[in-house]
């Protein structure tokens, strides 16, 4: 396996973590509201990509930075970054919060993004399907809406209590409500998402606790060519449930 | 002018009656709710009892200025048992007309979740109403209400001192005035009424001593109304404080640390100790019960400070035990010169000279919360009151 370099770059006064594997097309992948299970399912694209996977920031290795209170701010950081990266036009992989944040990005900047992969995407604002609102729900439930299989989370998991591991999430989750807390859905966004021309795949698990399979329906209506492939008895981190979903974008991406 | 008046008045002791008037008829099966707060179910209020309790809560404040005591005050709490005051306002403008000399304390409503304009008026109205009788403390409001209001808790801090610096510039500077600012955008601040009292009422930050409220009240002058903080806490508090005042320039009086009590006083130890603990133990069982979610919803804390609170949580784990509590926290139970011993001692401790008593607890009667106001008026009052200890000149100091 190829290993990952981290590098960090100053973006507008905020230092962003990168990580960097291999060599070929880019590929980047954004993480959704918590960094605690890492990155490693999408390692094996290094050994025909350049896969760049930064931190937000508020999250993980990136520093805070107060004044980003929409999404809106990560789209025009990850401008800026990109543009540092001389990364021109690059796939765009993003999970759950970062699958909205890629989403947002494809819509408003479609020719940097050659090819668009959503896992469990949130941002939806479906009435029928509502997403569950993760703020409310107290930190030791949030692990099992994740996932089908509590097996596959645990190992991301302190297995007694741990004050930093609980003071991280706090963190994160704080950088969460500085963006989501008064609106957790924005209709703007529904707004511009056909916008998306690039190919598209939406990867999602049938057994998603926390955004409910029955969004793919919306994602349908606004983005007409994407490539919906749904997978049996998975959560929401239907990547780390289903190696065939990984090997689904694998070869998508390619 | 700072002169031997001041510091007389300071000297002087002062006593508060501070009520949470809290909702106290608790359905059978409570305990299967992890919180009292928040999330627990309204269906379990019932207004024809709620009435009752408000009268009740009344009269026992307007009996508190009978008695002399200096203040009563009110505070705000929302979605919860543990307080019926939604709107502390409201309960200080029942009292105004039932009262004469206490001052009223409104300790008070969280700005955040009101228009800082409104909160001014309101309080000016107040102030107007009672002829300079009142007083306001500022809080930024507990966890829990960032769950029952609508304002994001990642930006309460900041908010808050936007809130602040309005409210206090619409009281100080003669308007029309502008403001524009992150959270608020004022084309013409004019708010009328204004304050009896000028510049304003006497104004207190409300907190647990954090570093970031410590501040507020550091920088703009104001006393500092902490609540359920230990004994070892507070005195910490208050000495950050006192530095921190002076690096602004800022000196505080002692009646500026206000000591929150819990105050009960019987014939004998023995009755007040059967008397009280009891409705203290179910205060902190049930009343105060929450969740560390609904105590920190997310950006409510500062990371350092979350992982201070989690670990000093830790230390608090276990079951009630009066005698570990009445240690760690300022609770005088016992008879009234006993109480007065006790007050008079931590008085010099803390260096204040202002108490700010809970003297009705959980689901305490109105029988014991009536003989308990009526014998620390009667017999623990003027006992402090007469000692003139060089300790309460001291803390004049």
């Amino acid at each position: 396996m190829i290993k990952f370099e981290r590098e960090t770059y100053v973006i507008n006064g905020v230092k962003t973590a990168v990580f960097t594997a291999g060599h070929g097309e880019p590929v980047v992948f954004f993480h959704g509201a918590s960094t605690m299970e890492g990155f490693e399912f999408c390692q094996s694209w290094a050994e025909r990509h350049r896969v760049i996977v930064p931190h937000h920031p508020g999250f993980g290795e990136s520093d805070d930075d107060p004044s980003l209170t929409d999404l809106h701010d990560y789209v025009l950081h990850y401008l800026e970054l990109f543009d540092t990266l001389r990364l021109d036009r690059f796939t765009l992989v993003g999970l759950s919060l970062g699958g909205y944040l890629a989403a947002k990005f494809a819509s408003e900047h479609g020719h940097r993004v050659k090819k668009l992969a959503l896992i469990a995407p949130a941002g939806m604002i479906d009435p029928q399907h509502p997403m569950v609102d993760v703020l409310a729900v107290p930190g030791e439930q949030v692990p099992g809406l994740l996932v089908s299989n509590i097996e596959v989370i645990k190992k991301f998991l302190p297995e007694n209590p741990d004050l930093d591991f609980m003071a991280d999430r706090y963190r994160e989750a704080t950088t969460v409500a500085r963006l989501l807390w008064e609106h957790p859905g924005d209709p703007k966004f529904m707004r511009y998402l056909h916008r998306i021309k690039m190919p598209t795949m939406i990867v999602w698990g049938d057994e998603d606790k926390l955004i409910p399979v029955g969004q793919t329906e919306m994602w349908r209506k606004f983005i007409p060519n994407a490539d919906i492939k749904i997978f049996k008895g998975a959560g929401h981190l239907v990547h780390l449930e289903k190696p065939e979903a990984v090997e689904a974008m694998s070869n998508f991406i390619v | 002018m700072i002169g031997d008046r001041e510091s007389m008045m300071s000297a002087a002791l002062r006593f508060n009656v501070m009520h949470f008037m809290p909702y106290v008829h608790l359905p059978e099966n409570h305990k299967e709710y992890k919180s009292t707060w928040v999330s627990f179910p309204n269906k379990y209020y019932d207004p024809h009892k709620g009435l009752d309790l408000y009268n009740q809560y009344l009269s026992q404040l307007v009996l508190a200025d009978k008695l002399g005591y200096d203040a009563v005050v009110v505070n705000e709490h929302h979605n919860t048992v543990y307080s019926m005051m939604a709107c502390p306002s409201l309960i200080a403008a029942a009292l105004i007309p039932q009262t004469t000399n206490t001052k009223i304390c409104v300790w008070g409503t969280p700005p955040n979740f009101m228009l800082p304009n409104r909160l001014a008026e309101e309080y000016a109205m107040l102030d107007v109403m009672s002829k300079g009788r009142l007083e306001v403390a500022f809080p930024l409001g507990t966890g829990m209400e960032y769950w029952s209001n609508p304002v994001n808790p990642a930006t309460a801090r900041e908010r808050f001192r936007e809130s602040l610096k309005i409210i206090l510039q619409a009281w100080t500077e003669d308007g029309p005035t502008t403001h524009y600012g992150q959270y608020y955008t004022y084309r013409f601040l004019n708010p009328w009424p204004r304050p009896f009292q000028r510049p304003h009422p006497p104004c207190y930050i409300v907190g647990t001593g954090s570093p970031e409220t410590i501040e507020i009240a550091a920088e703009y002058g104001f006393g500092y109304a902490s609540v359920f903080v230990t004994q070892q806490r507070a005195a910490e508090l208050n000495e950050n404080l006192r530095q921190r005042a002076a690096s602004y320039g800022n000196t505080l009086r002692p009646d500026q640390f206000p000591l929150q009590t819990w105050v009960y006083v019987a014939e004998t130890q023995e009755q007040a100790e059967r008397e009280f603990i009891g409705h203290f133990q179910r205060f902190f069982e049930d009343f105060a019960r929450t969740s560390p979610q609904f105590l920190a919803p997310p950006g409510y804390l500062s990371v350092e400070q979350l992982k201070i609170r989690a670990a000093m949580a830790d230390k608090m784990h276990g079951g009630f035990d009066f005698d570990a509590i009445s240690k760690s926290f300022f609770i005088a139970v016992g008879t009234p010169e006993k109480v007065a011993n006790q007050l008079g001692e931590w008085s010099i401790k803390m260096k204040t000279n202002h108490f700010n008593n809970v003297m009705h607890v959980a689901d305490m009667p109105h029988w014991k919360t009536v003989k308990n106001l009526t014998l620390f008026a009667e017999e623990v009052m003027p006992r402090l009151r007469s000692r003139s200890t060089p300790s309460y000149r001291m803390a004049a100091e």
